[in-house]
């Protein structure tokens, strides 16, 4: 429906909050961020980093102390409340339930700054609504109480709102939380199409870090050493991503692509076979804390087969049905 | 789609229309009915000015049921309008004039003017300048509690919290009169305790004069208001980023709940339990959550439900009356305990 192409720009940003009226706190100072249009970006950081108040910022919940934030070109500071609704939308994380609210009427609300001074909807917002309620995949849910659908379709009818109010940036805070894995993928393609499809620019903060690597055009990376904007791989091979956390539990695999908890390893343990018995048994025991071995010299050896593992253990050999029975035996094993 | 919204406007208009005769039936009802009970006949007489009419009936019904109905009227409508507002604006189910303080306010105001200043009042009390001044102490008392809940809620947004401050709110109003006391004299401490008891028959012509403009002023306030009502439904942050601009819109809401309850509270005493109860009644029946419908269904309905409150305190046929306080809280707090019952998920609404 828009053709120009608008994006969105923190300048110099620097924000923070106030307390007990008169001495405020600045949380992050000096933010240079950027997105284009058509771009889906995740805002990631270390939890107390300042994540939270950079979005409220950005969407206009509270003032910022410094700098500049622009949606196409026009700084946030020169627009009325009305005119911003026009550029920018959000989606929190409140589970809003009202009583007598339908999912039509709650997809509704986003076209409330278009609307005249009592609300109504003309025939041509009544379609877009329509069209936004499909878009999320919730036809025949129109007439559904927003207090009477799960969590993942509450979220759905939320990014319909976002989509009804036709703004060239959406911002939602932590889009993903409170749903389980297969909705959150969902929700992640859905906003994906909607960056693709309409051009828009959508910002989200997210702790869901392996599907946003997966997911997402842009990172942008608050961490205690600056800030990093840039593709999810950027920052893997820049190594930005491993300062996500200051600490000694977590660490990112470069070859996997993933987050994991560090654990102390205790024995050695070879692995053999093939498929996905393999697979499935070396993440086993790597959960159970056994560090994998190729060369050196193992404390003891496993041959993943179909439905069969065999232990074998200096002079011993066992036989599992299942890697439950394998690692109950180590771990028993273990204490001895 | 558009089917199911045609049959809802339909629905709605019917049930608007079936409030619109019951507002009929009890408003001349209301005239009716009384310590003397004036037959159907002469009441059309009297109200058509036919010269027929007898010269008692006359004077019954315009000098003191007509004000009184009118009173009932606006008294329903100002306060259901409020308690809306109050329970929109906080998010909160148990939101309402009485029980967040906000009539206390007003009384407050009252009790200051009336009891502080009584020689000056004790003249003024029922002239026109009088009713002005009474008006404005009890819009100050309002507007005061009602910034003082914005300011505790914007930090402790919790039910209960609100709900303990309104109580310790008419606690300390309370105290205040009853500090007062001491030093009123005892026509004025008595006019004073009158009015607590809350009474629509007490309402003279020269305060219905200043009663009705003001609570006009009140409902086209909040007609004006009905978008950003709408919007607030979905808590602050959603609201701003739909383009309300909270800070100003908030006022100009209180401004209208001020004005309705405060001018209420100022002439009528303080009545409990219809702000609260009237809009979730209205929910019910329209089963809409849109203030376009809700603002004129919780006027029409509060006005219906006043006039059925006035109508059984006066026990029709009986020279005693009920103070309509008692009467409005045996109405009002049936529906409200329903309401907790119905919905156990209250508390986190």
């Amino acid at each position: 429906m828009r053709e120009e192409k608008s994006n969105i720009e923190l300048k110099q940003l620097s924000v923070g909050y106030g307390q007990s009226g008169r001495t405020t706190i600045e949380v992050l100072k000096n933010v240079n961020l950027s997105a284009a249009s058509g771009e889906m970006v995740a805002l990631i950081g270390s939890n107390g980093i300042g994540k939270s108040t950079l979005l409220r910022s950005l969407a206009g919940f509270q003032p910022w102390f410094a700098g500049d934030i622009t949606v196409g070109g026009k700084s946030l500071k020169e627009l009325t409340p009305g005119e911003t609704a026009k550029l920018m939308c959000f989606v929190s994380t409140e589970n809003v339930r009202i009583p007598n609210l339908s999912v039509f009427d709650m997809v509704a609300y986003g076209r409330f700054p278009y609307t005249n001074w009592i609300g109504m909807l003309t025939t041509e917002d009544k379609f877009i609504v329509s069209e936004a309620i499909r878009k999320v995949g919730l036809t025949g849910f129109e007439n559904r109480s927003v207090m009477h659908i799960s969590d993942g379709e509450r979220q759905r009818t939320m990014i319909a709102r976002a989509l009804a109010q036709d703004t060239p940036v959406v911002v939602l805070d932590e889009p993903t939380a409170y749903l389980d894995v297969s909705n959150k993928y969902e929700i992640f393609h859905l906003l994906r199409m909607l960056a693709a499809e309409k051009g828009k620019t959508v910002v989200l903060s997210t702790h869901d870090l392996n599907i946003a690597l997966r997911e997402v055009d842009k990172l942008w990376l608050i961490a205690p050493a600056g800030n990093f904007q840039g593709a999810p791989e950027d920052a893997v091979l820049s190594g930005w991503l491993n300062q996500l956390f200051n600490n000694d539990h977590i660490g990112f695999d470069i070859n996997e692509g993933e987050f994991f908890f560090k654990k102390e390893f205790r024995k050695k343990v070879k692995v053999e076979g093939d498929g996905l018995p393999l697979i499935w048994t070396l993440r086993a025991l790597n959960r159970k804390g056994y560090q994998i071995v190729m060369q050196a010299k193992p404390d003891f050896t496993v041959h993943a087969g179909d439905h069969h593992w065999r232990l074998s253990y200096q002079n011993l050999v066992k036989d599992f049905v299942s890697i439950y029975e394998l690692l109950a035996f180590l771990e028993a094993d273990g204490k001895e | 789609m558009i089917p199911a919204n045609r049959n809802k406007t339909l629905y709605n208009g019917l049930i608007f229309m079936m409030l619109g005769i019951l507002f009929f039936i009890f408003f001349t009802a209301d005239l009716l009915l009384g310590s003397v009970i004036i037959p159907v006949s002469q009441v059309f007489r009297v109200l058509t000015f036919s010269p027929e009419a007898g010269e008692v009936f006359r004077t019954i019904i315009m000098d003191f049921r007509m004000p009184k109905a009118i009173t009932a009227v606006f008294t329903g409508a100002a306060l259901s309008l409020s308690g809306l507002q109050m329970q929109t604006v906080f998010r909160n189910p148990l939101a309402g004039p009485y029980v967040l303080g906000i009539s206390a306010g007003a009384s407050l105001g009252v009790a200051l003017f009336v009891l502080g200043f009584s020689s000056v009042a004790a003249i003024g009390f029922f002239s026109a300048t009088g009713a002005w001044s009474l008006a404005l102490v009890a819009w100050a008392g309002s507007f005061l509690v009602m910034m003082l809940v914005l300011y505790v809620s914007v930090r402790v947004n919790d039910i209960m919290t609100l709900l303990i401050l309104g109580i310790l709110f008419t606690s300390a109003v309370t105290s205040v009169v009853s500090i007062l006391q001491y030093f009123s004299s005892e026509s004025m401490l008595k006019a004073f305790i009158i009015w607590t008891m809350g009474s629509l028959g007490s309402v003279t012509k020269s305060q219905l004069a200043v009663m009705v403009p003001a609570t006009i002023a009140g409902i086209i306030l909040a007609f004006f208001k009905v978008k950003d009502l709408n919007a607030f439904l979905l808590g602050e942050d959603y609201a701003r980023s739909l383009g309300v601009s909270i800070k100003r819109s908030r006022i100009l809401i209180f401004l209208s709940t001020s004005l309705l309850a405060g001018t209420i509270t100022a002439f009528c005493g303080p009545i409990g339990f219809i702000g609260i109860a009237v809009p979730h009644i209205c929910r019910v029946l329209f089963k809409t959550a849109n203030h376009l419908v809700l603002v004129p269904a919780v006027i029409l309905t509060g006005s219906v439900v006043m006039l059925v409150s006035d109508i059984i305190s006066q026990l029709p046929g009986m020279q005693t009356t009920l103070p309509i306080n008692s009467v409005t809280a045996l109405i009002g707090i049936p529906v409200i305990i329903w309401m907790i019952v119905k919905n156990r998920k209250f508390a986190s609404v």
